[in-house]
């Protein structure tokens, strides 16, 4: 190999290095936006996938509608909306030191975001929740539960343990999309690896696989922790419904 | 909230400072303006605190104590316009020279907030940031929507092939047949799009864009396109770095101007005073030179006489 071709290459790979705190800023913010996200998704699409199953007629419609329209609109519209259109005002947290505008940005990245994930996730919760068989509610309305608590205490543990692979699926997919926030100002991840690559040309290929491997490792982490979960809630030496 | 008596604190500290209270200060104010955003930080100025509302034109240029702050916008990755330094910090040509004209009128400069290009418009209109620089080509189609300074900085489009190649374009004529890319939204896409492929010398098909010229040129490299048509000076950094070669100049003639909002004259005005007066300081050459250093001559017809010179081979037109 041409000895200046390796002397450029272990360069590259020596400014990746370099820079791997700058990325790993932008990491962390990729994190926290992916948690809190879902979270948000969690707290508001559980709920709606509850009512979507069990839901009178109107309450069913609105969830599914606004759910409709959450799932149809690409996130950066739907990021954009919230952001220009909206206008979300800027809240005060003694979290990160971020100044006001990446305030609202972040704001207004976390609604978008956690609200599009709550829309996919009430599907996820939906599915899980019509797997479980009806008759369990019959069963436990007999024995004297109410609606409220036969759903609660019966098909929601059973439900809450047959998501979790869809769950793994949507982290995975928020996660990745935080990239889509540098539209309206917030750089994470993806966007400072562009930063760097756009400093030095040739460590494009350098750049871009480390930031892949940081992916990886944090969709990897995720999907093994919720693998954990999934295994502890397991039904000892039963099937797992 | 601040006063306009920043002695004994750097410009940058106090710029920081203001933002920093601002972020206090807007949980107050977002109740009782709609346009709140980046601009909530005009109550950081001395005494217009209250009108947003009326549409930031604050202060006028007036100079009794009209201290407004002016919030810039850019779109980062445009080397040598505005790009992040090993610091991770925003520098850059559009934003040295703003920050000087900036100081030669009555508005000071808060922090610079960051989009994407395509962003910075309704940004603008929105009124989370109230100037941008962005290497920003002014328009006909960008005049309906915002207004421009006076322009800044001459803009042409390099034709670029791979270092080496036997293919040798000397004109557009040449690229007939051939594979061309360009950055997508540039105006050197625009030109590929009009002149190229309207009349039906390139295929469709044989037009790509990017969303990004460091990966274009990684293509070029690569031997998948046969040429691109970026900016000037950008394609002069990727002449010295990788390797690729300049073909020819395709004189477009655009200007680069800074972006605001319409109805504003105050702001433009004084936007347009401060550039005058920093091209005639001498502080554009110095400005020009840091960051163009290497381009020696090619830039001249961006020098203090104006952009109307006919030399307008130098440079860019990074400005999509």
């Amino acid at each position: 190999m041409d000895p200046t071709v390796v002397a450029q290459t272990t360069g590259d790979w020596a400014f990746v290095l370099d820079n791997a705190p700058y990325l790993l800023v932008g990491a962390v913010l990729t994190v926290v936006l992916t948690v809190v996200s879902m979270l948000l998704g969690f707290l508001v699409g559980f709920p709606a996938g509850i009512v979507e199953v069990y839901g009178g007629r109107v309450s069913t419609f609105l969830v599914e509608t606004v759910g409709i329209v959450l799932r149809g609109t690409p996130i950066v519209v739907i990021l954009i909306f919230m952001y220009f259109v909206f206008s979300t005002p800027s809240l005060t947290l003694g979290l990160f030191d971020v100044t006001v505008t990446l305030s609202d940005a972040f704001i207004a990245s976390v609604l978008g975001l956690g609200f599009r994930s709550a829309a996919y996730q009430s599907q996820i919760f939906r599915g899980a929740l019509q797997s479980v068989d009806e008759g369990q509610l019959e069963a436990a309305r007999s024995v004297g539960m109410s609606k409220l608590e036969a759903i609660r205490h019966v098909v929601v543990p059973q439900a809450l343990r047959r998501s979790i692979p869809g769950f793994q699926n949507e982290v995975t997919i928020v996660l990745k999309d935080t990239s889509v926030v540098f539209a309206i100002g917030l750089a994470e991840l993806l966007t400072r690896s562009y930063d760097l690559f756009v400093r030095q040309t040739t460590a494009v290929l350098e750049v871009v696989l480390f930031v892949s491997a940081i992916y990886f490792v944090l969709t990897f982490v995720t999907n093994r922790g919720l693998d954990f979960v999934g295994s502890y809630y397991e039904i000892p030496g039963g099937e797992q419904a | 909230m601040k006063s306009n008596r920043q002695s004994g604190v750097s410009r940058r500290t106090y710029l920081k400072l203001a933002g920093a209270s601002s972020v206090a200060g807007l949980t107050v104010t977002a109740g009782c303006t709609v346009d709140t955003g980046g601009d909530g930080e005009n109550g950081g100025g001395g005494g217009d605190g209250g009108d947003d509302g009326s549409g930031n034109d604050t202060g006028t240029d007036g100079g009794d104590g009209g201290n407004t702050e002016i919030v810039p916008g850019t779109a980062p990755g445009f080397p040598p316009f505005e790009f992040k330094d090993e610091q991770g910090e925003l520098v850059g040509f559009d934003i040295d020279l703003l920050e000087a004209v900036v100081e030669e009128t009555d508005y000071t400069l808060a922090d610079w907030e960051e989009f994407e290009f395509d962003s910075l418009i309704p940004a603008l209109q929105n009124d989370r940031i109230d100037v941008i620089a962005a290497a920003m080509t002014i328009t006909e189609d960008r005049q309906e929507t915002i207004a421009f300074s006076d322009p800044y900085y001459n803009a042409d489009q390099s034709i670029l092939v791979a270092g080496g190649s036997d293919f040798d374009p000397q004109s557009l004529d040449d690229l007939a047949g051939q594979t061309v890319g360009a950055q997508e939204g540039t105006t050197g896409a625009g030109v590929v799009e009009s002149e190229l492929v309207e009349p039906g010398d390139v295929d469709q098909s044989n037009f790509r864009t990017y969303g990004n010229y460091v990966l274009a040129v990684q293509d070029l490299e690569n031997g998948n396109v046969d040429a691109l048509v970026i900016d000037q000076p950008v394609a002069q950094t990727f002449a010295d770095q990788r390797d690729v070669e300049i073909a020819f100049v395709y004189e477009t003639g655009e200007r680069y101007g800074f972006g605001l909002r319409q109805n504003e004259s105050d702001v433009q005005s004084a936007l347009n005073e401060g550039l005058q007066a920093v091209r005639d300081s001498g502080q554009y050459e110095e400005i020009r030179n840091e960051w163009f250093g290497g381009s020696g001559g090619e830039t001249s017809g961006n020098e203090s006489s104006g952009n109307e010179s006919g030399n307008s081979s130098n440079s860019s037109a990074v400005g999509e």
